[in-house]
């Protein structure tokens, strides 16, 4: 599943690459069960790219769904170039920029709340609840996009760096703060 | 805690946060690239924009798909700029509707309908006007509901006096879920008030995830329905393996069961409806219908199937978890005439036509004799209070009734219409309906008998002359032969049909109901309509 994504192994993130390139380019062959897979593998991603940028979750929901409908649409002109997993969430970038765009929102929401959780879901465990919405909320939105891309997606920060067109000191050094920040939040809830 | 389990811990809590709507999406996942898409834009009312994808031939087609995005942008444009498009695929909320037909809606945040899903056959029946369901995408959810609850009505889904439907709405936000609940019950009841007064609307919240959890997958049922059943199951004591006989019945029969404790699972309607028609010998016969109204309510718990076959319509009662007949003819075909109980014509059903004119005399039903249509037809003007040589353009029908014979009479008189049901048995008029087909705008009325009460004043101008509730009332009650001290149920009301004033005047007197449509601006009776 995605979080082997994480782990940062060479073998396995080759593994991982190899994956999903293959499962793109059947895709692009009109193969939906190979589509179902992509998206098991990658939903996460997607999901966690969109919720950074637009801060709601209902909202990340829809681009979410729209980016593996642009996905499965473009598919066929797919090439391998090395990093499925950037040119998929260039997709999402894209899109969720693009609605950002036509609610007349700006890119820059640090003064916008951070709603990442819909009332009550299921599957979501309460220390998760305090990770995502508690925790995420105190960091910058930057830093919260890169902390969570890094986490999540399995991107190198040269390869987050290109994906928000930022540089690649800039998205090492808001990491290592966010994850700072990010500990010393966790630590708190834990011991309060 | 180590940066990685951090990470881990981040990765783990999105990828249980981030939805899973692999089957929305696939259901958007037309053509692939290598096609050319046209964007087709509908505007499907005052402020939504809806957007469809069609597949087009490739090349050449790039001029239309230019020509459709500057018709979008003028589109926008037309809306001041402050015109947003905007889609919203996200489901917030699934709201599903169950009589017998379950139908699902899954709806956006802004309440809009994303998708609209049969998940039985009798569904995709009720759906078919509306395109299987796509005609109402993109429409308010309370829009998209009453839509349904018309065509369910309009199948008959709706028409027994206990009938019931299920509201259910599923939505993460409780809070959001129960508003949406309140709008759809209320805006349900009006339409049924007008439509099918005696339905019972039942709503419920309910929770998708446990459902699923334990009874896994239930494709033809809707979450709502399943929350029914399991509360059917918890409260009245049923084991897990009774979901599947459960969930086939109708939300009418899941309301009784709950209403009475009961621990047996009643034979279904369909099953009913077999047991009647092999009882009375039509199972083969592709020309009977059955109605089944589920009693399980009354003691004993039963089934009234009401058959139609060509001659007439006959009434079962089949026991709710047996099957077994209680009452009703059986073997109609092998009857003979005069016969203890049973059809008229032994195993030739044949169309209502053939029997007009043929029966006098003959040994009805009931084991009587019959009054004849002659005797039909002197009852019916004597009625109208006119002679024979005042009427014209007759048409008689014989229509069966659990088994008595009616005659449906209709003739005219001048510009009046007469409709009436006279028993064929005994010759009383059971209804009788006048309508008035006149000139209204002179108050002249052709028909003698039904030219005014002489209460109405004759103006020559009828859309400005009122003669007001008083005197309309006056003019029906005249008619009726009662005076306002003997009726109950007074209503007066002021209407305006095709451009004419009319007061719709209805009262009880006795045991009967009379209902008259009076000209407003003459005070002429244009129809009347009593009910014993």
């Amino acid at each position: 599943m995605l979080a082997a994504l994480s782990v940062q192994t060479t073998e396995e993130e080759n593994e991982s690459r190899r994956e999903l390139d293959g499962l793109l380019l059947r895709v692009g062959q009109g193969d939906r069960n190979a589509f179902a897979r992509l998206y098991a593998l990658t939903r996460g991603a997607v999901y966690a790219l969109a919720l950074s940028l637009l801060h709601d979750c209902q909202e990340a929901q829809d681009v979410s769904q729209d980016t593996f409908v642009k996905v499965w649409e473009s598919a066929p002109g797919y090439q391998s170039q090395g990093s499925p997993m950037a040119w998929l969430l260039t997709i999402a970038r894209n899109l969720a920029r693009s609605r950002l765009r036509q609610g007349g929102r700006q890119v820059e929401l640090d003064e916008e709340e951070w709603n990442a959780l819909p009332a009550s879901l299921p599957a979501v465990t309460s220390e998760d609840r305090v990770v995502l919405q508690e925790a995420l909320a105190g960091l910058g939105a930057e830093e919260r996009q890169i902390v969570l891309l890094h986490a999540v997606t399995g991107l190198k920060h040269r390869e987050i760096a290109l994906l928000l067109e930022l540089p690649l000191s800039t998205v090492l050094s808001k990491y290592h703060r966010g994850l700072k920040k990010l500990k010393i939040m966790m630590r708190g809830e834990e011991h309060p | 805690m180590t940066d990685r389990e951090l990470e881990r811990k981040l990765a783990d809590a999105v990828n249980r946060a981030a939805p899973d709507d692999l089957d929305a999406i696939l259901s958007r996942c037309g053509v692939q690239n290598g096609s050319v898409m046209e964007m087709k834009e509908l505007k499907r009312s005052q402020d939504i924009i809806d957007v469809e994808v069609t597949e087009v031939k490739p090349r050449k087609k790039w001029s239309r798909w230019l020509a459709a995005a500057c018709a979008a942008l003028v589109l926008l444009g037309a809306g001041g700029g402050g015109l947003i498009y905007q889609q919203s695929y996200a489901v917030a909320s699934v709201v599903s509707l169950d009589v017998n037909p379950s139908i699902e809606l899954k709806v956006n945040r802004k309440e809009r309908v994303i998708s609209c899903t049969a998940l039985n056959t009798e569904a995709a029946a009720v759906l078919f006007d509306m395109d299987g369901g796509a005609d109402l995408k993109g429409t308010k959810v309370d829009v998209a509901v009453n839509a349904i609850v018309g065509a369910l009505v309009r199948e008959g889904y709706l028409d027994s006096i206990s009938s019931a439907i299920l509201i259910s709405v599923e939505d993460n936000d409780q809070g959001r879920a129960a508003r949406l609940q309140a709008e759809l019950v209320a805006s349900v009841d009006g339409v049924l008030k007008t439509q099918a007064p005696g339905t019972s609307v039942l709503s419920q919240v309910v929770d998708h995830g446990t459902l699923r959890v334990e009874y896994g997958n239930f494709d033809n049922v809707s979450t709502g329905k399943a929350a029914m059943v399991q509360n059917v199951m918890i409260r009245n004591g049923f084991n897990d393996d009774a979901f599947d006989q459960l969930a086939a019945l109708s939300v009418e029969e899941l309301n009784d069961l709950l209403e009475t404790g009961e621990q047996r699972i009643p034979i279904g309607k369909s099953a009913a409806a077999m047991a009647a028609e092999e009882y009375a010998g039509t199972a083969a016969m592709d020309s009977v219908t059955a109605d089944v109204d589920p009693e399980l309510d009354e003691y004993p718990p039963h089934y009234e199937v009401e058959l139609k076959t060509a001659w007439g319509e006959f009434e079962y009662i089949v026991d709710a978890f047996t099957g077994e007949v209680l009452s009703g003819q059986k073997d109609l075909l092998n009857q003979t005439p005069g016969g203890q109980d049973p059809p008229v014509y032994p195993n030739t059903p044949p169309a209502n036509e053939q029997y007009v004119g043929q029966d006098s005399g003959k040994a009805d039903v009931a084991g009587g004799t019959l009054i004849g249509e002659d005797a039909a037809k002197k009852a019916a003007l004597d009625n109208a209070g006119l002679a024979e040589s005042d009427v014209t353009n007759w048409k008689i029908e014989r229509d069966w009734d659990d088994g008595r014979l009616e005659y449906e009479i209709e003739f005219w008189c001048g510009t009046t219409e007469y409709d009436c049901t006279v028993d064929g048995h005994t010759g009383s008029v059971l209804k009788c309906g006048v309508d008035h087909h006149g000139n209204s705008g002179s108050g002249h009325h052709s028909d003698p008998h039904h030219n005014g009460s002489g209460t109405g004043t004759t103006g020559t101008n009828a859309s400005t002359a009122d003669i007001g509730a008083e005197a309309a009332k006056a003019a029906a009650l005249a008619h009726a032969g009662v005076t306002e001290s003997q009726t109950t149920k007074m209503e007066v009301e002021r209407d305006w049909d095709d451009g004419r004033l009319e007061y719709d005047v209805e009262f009880d007197a006795g045991r009967i109901e009379y209902e008259y449509t009076i000209d407003g601006a003459t005070g002429a009776i244009l129809e009347y309509e009593w009910d014993d």
